[in-house]
């Protein structure tokens, strides 16, 4: 075993924490969030000159080839500066996803696009009243006719749905078994109702309720049977990514916090010389700690061939990192007082990703039992 | 010992219900269930002109300022219904907490001028204590104030002030005097907030609304006649404030709420197939949870008849505020668990009211449950935080 970083990986972590700490402070958040679409297209397009966004991508697709450790790597520091745009949404799920279906002109041209920051994928599974990605059992339908596909159904809980350029739709088809994906682009798509919402962390998302949209032969982009597969895969790789942000995310908590509790000055002296206080920090370490090797196991995982193992040790990263994520955000918050719970301050922030980080692709719960009964 | 309820008290609750059911307009109780921070202000002026007309708006003051002498007890189960039956949350600052120290230390022309529209609800209040260097070190505040012949002049500024984007008047703390303790130097001083020189500000918050306010304070001309009780002594004013809600952060009331809540979410959303509620794993919580609350009630009801303790009663004040403030958050964190993903939605204050974008996918019970959770990260904070309510008790129970 070695756990040291190579030159390269050294380097990626170096540029991405210099990018994060000069790029993307607190007023850079607010000014996003406050944005029509939640994030900075501008900022996207930057990624993807910076090559972050292919790292993800194998050499084949026309990618880096980064490793799944590299994505790690990269998740955390952005994890770190609470990156809005959405490299794992769209370069780590999306990419990963439609990585896996046949080559084509399409694909490769998507792959390539969003790797360059052009463009934004999201993906449209999960269905009304489900609660994760992993309890859903689509009840979409894609009937073929003369021309192509003809899309029936509405989808839930499209993360940056309102911005994306292309959906990714999984839909039955009838007589199949298992769902397939379809690629639907926004100007297909002109016909569909969209909701959008706002969630916590100041992102969108959108309900979509597809009435008899037509689409191409080409859109088809993964069959029945390999699609469940691929998504598996892309979930895997989705929540290890997010799972590395929620740790960046408490090790800027931790840091923001002892600056603070460093300076702040009540009865006289720092808060830092108060004992309940300098415990509290401790505890926030051990659990990040904690986090930090559930997400080693989970990336160790991804070498065997065992899907049963790997799955569990996901869910174990998941599930301790849910955990450990909440206690340290929301203990960020407490020890900073009641400036952290004002907008103006970083670790409220924290909080709430943490909160989206527990709820997205099955929550503690969910994946605590998945790992007991795994 | 008897553990059971008079008969008349039964009575009463009674007689609470049906005003209350004839009274409450459903529209108004939706949107007081909701939960936003801070509430519909409309609903909350109406309510308590409601309640003034009827004259059951200051159970816990004295009959002759205008209270309705009822027992502590009565008041808690006046408070219950209120609560369970959706009736808006009265302002707190007037009713709560200026208003007992202006009839406590208040000479005759303050109780007239003040106490009438504290009742009627025509003036609601902002409260000025904290400052950016003065929170649970709350007597080490800067803001001044120097007498000029007949006028304070007042300099400074003040947060957290909760709510004061809606209030007409003020009550603040300011230090009078340099001299001896930082405590023995404060006096507590009321002032119209549209006095010149008073700018309100609104602090945005994480759950998307400003429940709080800065309040700048900038050469403010305030009639010396305005100070309450002696000069310099602000303190014990201060203290007084604080200590005369034994009960109240508890927030026994909403944790019985909560959980009504919670488990009609849990009962209608489903999962694996299943209601929520009949999931082993959220079972088991909402169970530990619902027994914290049973036993926070029995916490209440003990100090508020003046159960014997070998404590001393504020540390028991301490106690409760711990409990209460932790449950509230175990309870928000419980109800957005039930809602799964769509607990990660934020409503603005205007959709939730309005009931904007309402439907069978996001049905009524959804908004306010997530921005109920993010608010309440700050109520193991505000108020002497969990900390300082721990330190309180290791000294005062234990003398450490």
């Amino acid at each position: 075993m070695n756990f040291d970083l190579s030159d390269e990986q050294q380097m990626l972590v170096d540029n991405a924490r210099r990018f994060v700490r000069e790029h993307c402070g607190i007023e850079a958040r607010l000014a996003a969030i406050a944005s029509e679409a939640g994030f900075s297209r501008e900022r996207w397009a930057e990624l993807g000159r910076l090559g972050w966004l292919a790292l993800p991508l194998s050499e084949e697709a026309g990618g880096l080839g980064g490793g799944d450790v590299d994505i790690a790597l990269l998740a955390e520091e952005l994890g770190r500066g609470l990156v809005p745009e959405p490299f794992i949404d769209t370069a780590v799920l999306c990419a990963t996803l439609l990585e896996q279906a046949p080559p084509s002109q399409t694909r490769d041209s998507l792959l390539a696009r969003a790797a360059n920051g052009e463009i934004i994928l999201a993906l449209a599974h999960m269905e009304p009243g489900d609660r994760s990605e992993f309890e859903t059992a689509p009840t979409t339908r894609a009937q073929p006719n003369a021309d192509g596909w003809r899309l029936h159904g509405s989808k839930h809980f499209v993360v940056h749905g309102g911005t994306a350029d292309y959906w990714l739709v999984s839909a039955n088809i009838e007589n199949q078994q298992g769902f397939a994906l379809f690629l639907l682009s926004r100007d297909q798509a002109s016909t569909a109702e969209i909701y959008e919402y706002t969630l916590i962390d100041g992102s969108r998302a959108v309900d979509i309720h597809l009435h008899d949209v037509g689409l191409s032969t080409s859109a088809l982009l993964l069959e029945p049977g390999v699609a469940a597969q691929a998504l598996e895969k892309a979930l895997n790789r989705a929540m290890i990514a997010s799972t590395a942000s929620a740790i960046g995310s408490m090790e800027a908590v931790m840091e923001a916090t002892a600056v603070h509790l460093k300076t702040r000055e009540q009865y006289g002296k720092p808060l830092a010389q108060f004992q309940a206080l300098q415990h509290r920090m401790a505890e926030m370490l051990v659990e990040t700690d904690k986090a930090r090797s559930g997400l080693f196991n989970a990336l160790a995982s991804l070498k065997t061939e065992d899907p049963r193992a790997r799955r569990r040790a996901i869910s174990g990263a998941k599930s301790l990192a849910s955990r450990a994520a909440l206690f340290v955000t929301a203990q960020g918050i407490q020890l900073h007082g009641a400036i952290g719970v004002t907008e103006e301050f970083s670790v409220g922030h924290h909080y709430k990703s943490a909160l989206i980080y527990d709820k997205r692709f099955g929550d503690a719960e969910f994946h605590l039992a998945r790992w007991a009964g795994g | 010992m008897n553990f059971q309820l008079d008969p008349q008290d039964e009575l009463f609750r009674e007689e609470v219900r049906a005003f209350l059911r004839e009274t409450l307009p459903d529209d108004v109780r939706r949107r007081s269930s909701i939960g936003m921070h801070p509430p519909h202000e409309e609903d909350r002026r109406w309510w308590q002109h409601v309640l003034y007309r009827k004259g059951w708006v200051a159970p816990h003051w004295p009959k002759e300022y205008g209270g309705t002498g009822w027992s502590h007890i009565r008041c808690h189960l006046f408070e219950y219904e209120c609560r369970m039956a959706n009736a808006p949350e009265l302002h707190w600052q007037g009713l709560r907490l200026i208003g007992p120290v202006i009839y406590t230390f208040g000479n005759e022309a303050q109780k007239a001028r003040y106490l009438p529209k504290i009742l009627s609800g025509e003036e609601q209040w902002a409260q000025g204590f904290s400052e950016p260097n003065a929170g649970s070190d709350l007597a080490s505040l800067r803001t001044s104030a120097v007498l000029d012949g007949d006028h304070f002049i007042i300099n400074g500024q003040k947060i957290w002030t909760s709510e004061a984007q809606f209030c007409e008047q003020g009550f603040f703390l300011v230090r009078t005097s340099n001299e001896g303790k930082p405590q023995h130097g404060i006096s507590m001083i009321v002032l119209d907030m549209k006095t010149p020189g008073v700018t309100v500000r609104e602090t945005p918050m994480i759950h998307g609304a400003a429940a709080c306010c800065e309040v700048f304070l900038d050469n403010v001309r305030v009639p010396k006649e305005n100070l309450i009780g002696p000069l310099n002594s602000g303190w014990d004013q201060a203290r007084f404030l604080l200590a005369n809600e034994r009960t109240a952060s508890a927030e026994i009331y909403k944790a019985r709420a909560d959980l009504r809540r919670i488990r009609r979410i849990a009962a209608a959303e489903i999962k694996n197939g299943r209601p929520v509620l009949e999931d082993s794993a959220f079972a088991r919580k909402l169970a530990m949870l619902e027994l914290d609350v049973e036993a926070l009630e029995w916490s209440v009801l003990r100090v508020l008849c003046d159960a014997p303790s070998q404590y001393p009663t504020a540390a028991n004040a301490s106690f409760l505020k711990i409990r209460g403030s932790e449950l509230q958050q175990q309870l928000a964190d419980l109800a957005v668990e039930a809602l799964g993903v769509r607990g990660l939605r934020l409503y603005t204050r205007e959709q939730a009211f309005d009931q904007l974008g309402e439907s069978d996918v996001w049905p009524q019970y959804v908004p306010g449950v997530a921005a109920d959770q993010l608010y309440l990260r700050a109520c193991t904070i505000f108020g002497g935080s969990k900390e300082i309510q721990k330190n309180i008790i290791a000294k005062l129970a234990f003398g450490l």
